[in-house]
C-alpha cells in the first residue's frame, strides 16, 4: 500500500471521493450492535421500576459483573454506592419524572471487587405515542480523571486556604509582638505625682512600623522624680531597639546620677559606643528632674539636640525654656548638653514634644507647622493644666491630617492650681 | 510634591553636591546611598549645597551625619554651604551647627553665574 500524507496531484477529484469512502467502509464494518456494546461509555435500560433491562459490556467490565448477574435479577440503584442511592432516590429520580430527562449527575458505582467507580450519568424517560413512559436509557461516563482533577483542585484550594490561614496567624502574631515591644517602650500609665498633674499622648504614624519616640517619668528617692522625653532616629525594629536601649539606659543613670546633663552624657557615652560603625543611631532626648518645693516645683532639665520645652503659665506669658548648643545623643564621643531650670507655680504646665508637632506640614504649600506657630498656639489655651494642655494638642495634631506622617509624643507636667493632694489628680 | 535631584560636581578640593527638592523619610535613602559612594582622597573636602533644598526633615539630617562620617572614615572634611533658614534651624536645635562647618551661600551673582 502506497502512503500518502494528502490525496495525489495526480487523482482526479471523483476518484479521489471513492477511495476515501472505501477507507471509511471498511473502518465502520461494525455493526449498531457493536457500537452499542463496546461504546467509550456504558448503556442501561431500565423499566419503570428500575429493573435493569438491557446492560452493554462496557458497564459491566466497569461493574465486574456478567450479564446474568444483572439482567432481570438486578436494578438500577443497586448498582450505586449508598450515597448516591440515596440522592438516586431525593434527586435524580424526581427530576428524570417531573423533566424526562436528566444530564451529567455526578454519582459513584459499586463494583464487584468493592471499589467505587466515579461517573456522571445522564437518563432519558422513552414513552409511548400517548406520552406514557415506557423505560428508562441511561449513559454512564467514566468520570475517574474528572473527578481526580477536581479533587486536585481542591486539594490546591485547601492548602492555599490553608497557607492563608498561616500567613493571618503569623500576622496577628507579629501584630501582637509589635504592640507588646512597643509598650515596652512607653510606660503602660503615668504614675501619679504628689502635688502634682501628669499627662501624655503618644501619635502611632503607622501601626506597622514602631515608633521611635519615647517618654517616661518615675521616682527617683521619696521627694524627686525624674522624666524624659527623646526621639530616636529612623523607624522599624532597629530604631525600636535604640529607644529601648536609650530608656533604660536613662533610667538606670538617673538612679546612679540625677544631674540631667550628667544621664544624658551617660547615654551619649552609651548610644555612640554602640552605634559607633554602621548606620548612625541616635536620639534627641530632654532629661529632668522635678523638686518639689512648698507649693510650687523646681524643675532642673537639660537637652540634647531636642526642641526647646514650652512652659504655659496661669498668670503669664508662654514662652519656651530655651537649651541651645545641646547636641543629638550618640553621633559624638563627648557632647555637649545644656540645661536650663525653671519654678512651676500653681496652674503652671511644662509641655516636652517631639518634632512630629512642629514637623507636621500645613496647608496647601505643604509647610512646616513651625515653632512659631506652636508657641502662638499655646498662647490662645486659657485652661494651661496639663490634661488640657494635652488634650488641646492632640486635637491639634488630628487637625493636621495626613500632613503628620511622623510618631509624635506629648509629655505635660505641671502644678495644679487647687488643692495640690494627689487625691485632687483624677 | 518636588523630588530631590542631586548634581555632583567635580572641584579642585573635592566634591561638590548640589541636592535640590525634598530630603525626607522617602527620598533620605537616595541621597545617602549617592553620598557613600563618592570618592574621596585624605584632605579634600566634600561639599553640599543645599542652596535650593526645599524640606528636610530628621531623614535628611541623618544622611548628613552619614555624609559627615563617610568624609571622616576617608580623612576629608564636610561642609554644608548655604543651608535655608529652616535646614539651619534644625542643625541649630539639634546642636549640629557645631559640628559642621557651615558656610553662606555664596554671594547672589557668583551663585546665578554657577547655576547658569
Amino acid at each position: 500500500m502506497t502512503c500518502r500524507t494528502g490525496p495525489g496531484p495526480d487523482l482526479p477529484e471523483g476518484r479521489r471521493t471513492a477511495h476515501t469512502d472505501a477507507a471509511f467502509t471498511a473502518l465502520l464494518e461494525d455493526s449498531a450492535e457493536e457500537l452499542y456494546e463496546s461504546a467509550p461509555c456504558g448503556y442501561l435500560s431500565t423499566l419503570m421500576d428500575g429493573t435493569v433491562a438491557k446492560i452493554n459490556t462496557t458497564l459491566l467490565n466497569w461493574l465486574g459483573l456478567t450479564r446474568d448477574d444483572v439482567v432481570g435479577r438486578l436494578r438500577f440503584t443497586d448498582l450505586l454506592t449508598v450515597g448516591g442511592r440515596i440522592y438516586h432516590d431525593t434527586h435524580f429520580a424526581p427530576l428524570l419524572r417531573m423533566q424526562g430527562g436528566v444530564n451529567g449527575i455526578a454519582l459513584d458505582i459499586r463494583q464487584a471487587d468493592g471499589g467505587r467507580l466515579p461517573v456522571l450519568i445522564s437518563s432519558v424517560t422513552k414513552t409511548d405515542h400517548d406520552g406514557r413512559p415506557l423505560l428508562i436509557r441511561t449513559t454512564v461516563f467514566d468520570a475517574s480523571d474528572r473527578r481526580a482533577y477536581e479533587q486536585e483542585l481542591l486539594r490546591e484550594r485547601q492548602v492555599a486556604e490553608e497557607a492563608r490561614r498561616r500567613a493571618e496567624e503569623d500576622r496577628q502574631r507579629l501584630q501582637e509582638a509589635l504592640a507588646v515591644l512597643q509598650s515596652s517602650l512607653l510606660p503602660a500609665q503615668l504614675p501619679q505625682v504628689p502635688g502634682m498633674e501628669a499627662a501624655s499622648h503618644y501619635h502611632t504614624a503607622s501601626p506597622d512600623r514602631l515608633g521611635g519616640d519615647f517618654y517616661d517619668l518615675f521616682p527617683l528617692d521619696d521627694r524627686r522624680w525624674a522624666f524624659f522625653l527623646g526621639d530616636v532616629c529612623g523607624k522599624g525594629p532597629q530604631a525600636a531597639a535604640v529607644t529601648s536601649l536609650t530608656r533604660y539606659t536613662l533610667r538606670a543613670a538617673a538612679l546612679h546620677n540625677p544631674d540631667p546633663v550628667a544621664a544624658l552624657t551617660t547615654l551619649n557615652t552609651v548610644l555612640h559606643e554602640r552605634y559607633a560603625t554602621g548606620d548612625p543611631r541616635y536620639c534627641t532626648a530632654v532629661f529632668g528632674v522635678l523638686e518639689p518645693e512648698g507649693d510650687t516645683v523646681t524643675v532642673e532639665l537639660a537637652s540634647g539636640g531636642h526642641p526647646p520645652a514650652l512652659v504655659l503659665r496661669q498668670d503669664g506669658p508662654t514662652e519656651y525654656l530655651p537649651t541651645p548648643g545641646g547636641l543629638l545623643v550618640g553621633i559624638m564621643p563627648s557632647a555637649p548638653f545644656t540645661s536650663a531650670r525653671t519654678v512651676l507655680g500653681a496652674g503652671d504646665t511644662l509641655l516636652l514634644y517631639t518634632d512630629g508637632l512642629t514637623e507636621a506640614r500645613t496647608g496647601e504649600k505643604r509647610e512646616l507647622f513651625g515653632d512659631e506657630a506652636l508657641l502662638d498656639f499655646a498662647t490662645t489655651l486659657t485652661d494651661t493644666a496639663p490634661r488640657q494642655v494635652v488634650t488641646a494638642m492632640t486635637g491639634l495634631l488630628n487637625s493636621f491630617g495626613d500632613g503628620l506622617d511622623d510618631d509624635t509624643a506629648l509629655l505635660a507636667l505641671g502644678v495644679p492650681m487647687t488643692d495640690p493632694t494627689p487625691a485632687s489628680d483624677t | 510634591m518636588s523630588p530631590l535631584t542631586t548634581t555632583v560636581h567635580n572641584t579642585g578640593t573635592g566634591p561638590l553636591l548640589r541636592i535640590a527638592g525634598e530630603l525626607d523619610y522617602s527620598t533620605a535613602p537616595e541621597l545617602r546611598e549617592l553620598v557613600t559612594g563618592l570618592p574621596l582622597e585624605p584632605g579634600q573636602r566634600l561639599v553640599l549645597d543645599l542652596a535650593h533644598l526645599g524640606f528636610c526633615d530628621s531623614s535628611g539630617i541623618t544622611a548628613f551625619i552619614v555624609a559627615r562620617n563617610h568624609a571622616l572614615a576617608h580623612d576629608a572634611d564636610i561642609t554644608l554651604l548655604a543651608a535655608p533658614g529652616p535646614v539651619l534651624r534644625v542643625l541649630r536645635v539639634t546642636g549640629l551647627d557645631q559640628v559642621f562647618s557651615l558656610a553662606p551661600g555664596q554671594d547672589a551673582r557668583t551663585e546665578r553665574a554657577a547655576d547658569g
